[in-house]
């Protein structure tokens, strides 16, 4: 049994345990200590760490947006709402109440979930019976609402947002990077198998009947609603523990993080990446975010124009984005798996 | 009268009669009634290409507000281009021109984003919505890249920008009123193309029943791309003739594109009639909670700028087919 497991799935086992050692390993080579040097965050290995962090954040972000978009169908221009969300009520609860340390974390992490849960039901009982462009226009306005209302909001410092200084010392990202780096590799392992687990049992079955003929779902006796209303209050969640973990390793929260990028970003991701894949949305934000890390100062010449590619990475991103719906819909894994179901026949 | 168009006027009465009352006299009163109106035009260029391309093609174009954008940047640059100065010396003949060229190349934007970018997705109409949704995003980014992310305000008048009359002790400005009356034959005119003319016979038939019309042996991707073009040109348009007042800048693109969402969902998708009046009715209502919430008993300058979208989830939860919408 778990010998077959593992043949199936070496791939990840790999990956988990490359990403369990990297740290050490950029300390070994670089010969800064991936702990940091006397509790300050300094050196090669802190440094990849938080890069790596973002990707965790941005890839759970992706896969819960491709559990609406890849796998129900659904489209939301408004995951930003349920990421922000996620960071404005953990440094609420701990900033503006008398709870503090562990407790204020847990009870801000629970108050971060059933929140979210409950926005993703409001909005998709409002909305999810309309048809689905309904849904998009009504996330992309409430997400825009929020947004708005948050950088202007007296209480939470409007613009400027307000830092967190109240985390427990053995979550914070300054002190104990590395702990923070196992607990979003932890959050990403557990989401992706989360997602997994639910896509493969009978309730995965049905929302990938919705995504592909609904009417038909319907016709069979599902109460395709219900189910919808399922994936949107999952994905909120998720997305809302991936911006809680952001806004830990900031130690800030601002009203950036409901910024419609937010959005953009796992929208890129997700199809650039796969929709309706398991490992595409992660390889979407690793790719995205690691290229936008690498290619930040390069400044190539064409024909004696020098183009700033980081300042412009968003107007790539974009074009690719646009070439990617138009020519490979699926994706770079949709694609790949083509190909190679093409090859072997 | 039918009940929707007497619900509509009754709401468009109460927004007036509280904006009376918020006045402290007949001048400011006329003021606000004013910029309600200039707004509710420039909302209803955005709108009304937003609402008929979606009645017509189910395409909800998440790039109409980019269009306005662009509009505004082109009008700005041929305005203020110190060679177009000294070509045409004359402000207000510039003017006419940078809006002619701002909606030129919307039209020509809009034509081929339909022609090469939207025809071949019509069998996968959820990936559809992404690509305007990424238009929007690389049309937003390339301006920034072109024109930098700095705004710019208009800064070369013109006598028609700068004129204004005197009424019960304030000062009108004539240009706004222009634009009004612009907004108003626009909105009959596009009813007129629309109701007496062969082309706008297609495409209300389009919009009830688009197999029927094709069955029927008319082209009807010749005049879907007819209609994109028209619409985005029309948004452009909105952008340039906003300019002198509202400048340009990026942000122009995600305001518009969701006041002209809320329009078309308080009106009802692919109703031209609910969008003309969905237009009106937010336009006031933004100008009347503007200066509610701007009193200083209020002093939550937030609620202007939420108005549109609260105003949505409102008529979402309420009625979702919109005011003369069919329903779902």
């Amino acid at each position: 049994m778990l010998r077959r497991t593992l043949a199936s799935n070496w791939f990840y086992v790999v990956l988990m345990i490359a990403l369990i050692i990297l740290p050490h390993a950029i300390g070994w080579v670089s010969g800064d200590s991936p702990f940091g040097v006397r509790g300050r965050p300094v050196g090669q290995s802190i440094y990849w760490q938080g890069i790596l962090i973002e990707v965790f954040v941005l890839a759970v972000l992706a896969m819960s947006y491709n559990l609406v978009f890849g796998f129900t169908g659904v489209i939301s221009f408004g995951h930003a709402l349920f990421f922000g969300i996620g960071g404005y009520i953990l440094g609420v609860v701990l900033e503006y109440t008398d709870l503090t340390g562990e407790v204020g974390l847990l009870i801000g992490i629970g108050l971060t979930l059933i929140i979210s849960a409950v926005l993703g039901l409001v909005i998709g009982m409002v909305t999810l019976r309309l048809r689905g462009v309904y849904f998009a226009m009504f996330t992309l306005a409430v997400a825009e609402m929020f947004y708005i209302f948050f950088s202007r909001l007296a209480l939470t410092r409007a613009e400027d947002g307000f830092a967190l200084t109240e985390l427990p010392v053995w979550i914070d990202p300054t002190r104990s990077r590395l702990t923070f780096y196992y607990i979003a590799l932890a959050l990403l392992a557990a989401t992706f198998l989360f997602i997994r687990r639910l896509i493969f049992s009978p309730t995965g079955a049905v929302l990938l009947a919705v995504r592909e003929n609904e009417e038909r779902a319907r016709t069979i006796g599902f109460d395709t609603l219900r189910f919808k209303l399922l994936a949107i209050t999952l994905a909120g969640m998720i997305a809302s523990l991936a911006g809680l973990v952001q806004v830990i390793l900031n130690k800030k929260v601002g009203p950036e993080v409901l910024n419609v990028s937010n959005t953009i970003d796992p929208l890129l991701m997700t199809i650039i990446g796969g929709a309706g894949t398991f490992t595409g949305p992660v390889i979407g934000a690793a790719g995205l975010h690691l290229g936008d890390r690498l290619l930040r100062d390069l400044v190539i010449e064409v024909g004696g124009a020098s183009i700033d590619i980081g300042a412009n990475w968003a107007l790539i991103l974009g074009i690719v984005f646009i070439l990617v719906v138009l020519v490979f819909p699926y994706g770079i894994v949709g694609t790949f798996r083509r190909w190679r179901t093409k090859q072997a026949k | 009268m039918r009940p929707n168009i007497l619900v509509s006027v009754a709401l468009l009465v109460a927004v007036v009669v509280f904006g009376y009352f918020l006045s402290p006299d007949l001048g400011s009163f006329g003021i606000t009634l004013m910029s309600g109106l200039f707004q509710g035009m420039l909302l209803f260029l955005v709108a009304s290409g937003l609402s008929i391309i979606f009645g017509l093609m189910d395409v909800l174009n998440f790039a109409q507000g980019a269009y306005f954008m662009v509009g505004a940047y082109v009008s700005y640059s041929v305005h203020h281009s110190p060679d177009v100065m000294a070509a045409i010396p004359d402000p207000n003949i510039r003017f006419f021109l940078s809006v002619i060229s701002a909606v030129a190349v919307g039209a020509v934007l809009g034509g081929l984003l339909e022609r090469f970018l939207l025809r071949p997705l019509y069998a996968r109409p959820i990936f559809q919505i992404v690509l305007t949704f990424g238009v929007a995003i690389v049309m937003t980014e390339a301006v920034e890249f072109i024109w930098s992310t700095t705004p710019y305000s208009w800064t070369v008048l013109f006598s028609l920008r700068d004129q204004s009359f005197q009424l019960f002790g304030q000062s009108f400005g004539v240009y706004r009123l222009v634009v009004i009356g612009i907004g108003f034959a626009l909105i009959i005119l596009i009813g007129l193309l629309l109701q007496r003319t062969r082309i706008g016979i297609i495409i209300r038939a389009g919009v009830e029943d688009r197999e029927m019309v094709e069955a029927l042996g008319i082209n009807v991707r010749m005049v879907f791309t007819l209609v994109f073009t028209i619409g985005c040109a029309v948004a452009s348009f909105g952008g340039a003739i906003a300019a002198p007042f509202l400048g340009a800048s990026a942000g122009l693109a995600n305001l518009f594109l969701l006041s002209a969402i809320a329009v078309v969902v308080l009106g009802g998708m692919g109703s031209y009639a609910g969008t003309a009046m969905g237009s009106l009715l937010l336009g006031l209502a933004l100008a009347v909670m503007q200066v509610f919430a701007g009193k200083p008993q209020i002093g939550l300058p937030v609620l202007a700028s939420m108005t549109p979208m609260m105003l949505m989830i409102l008529v979402l939860l309420v009625r979702p087919g919109g005011l003369f919408g069919k329903g779902r």
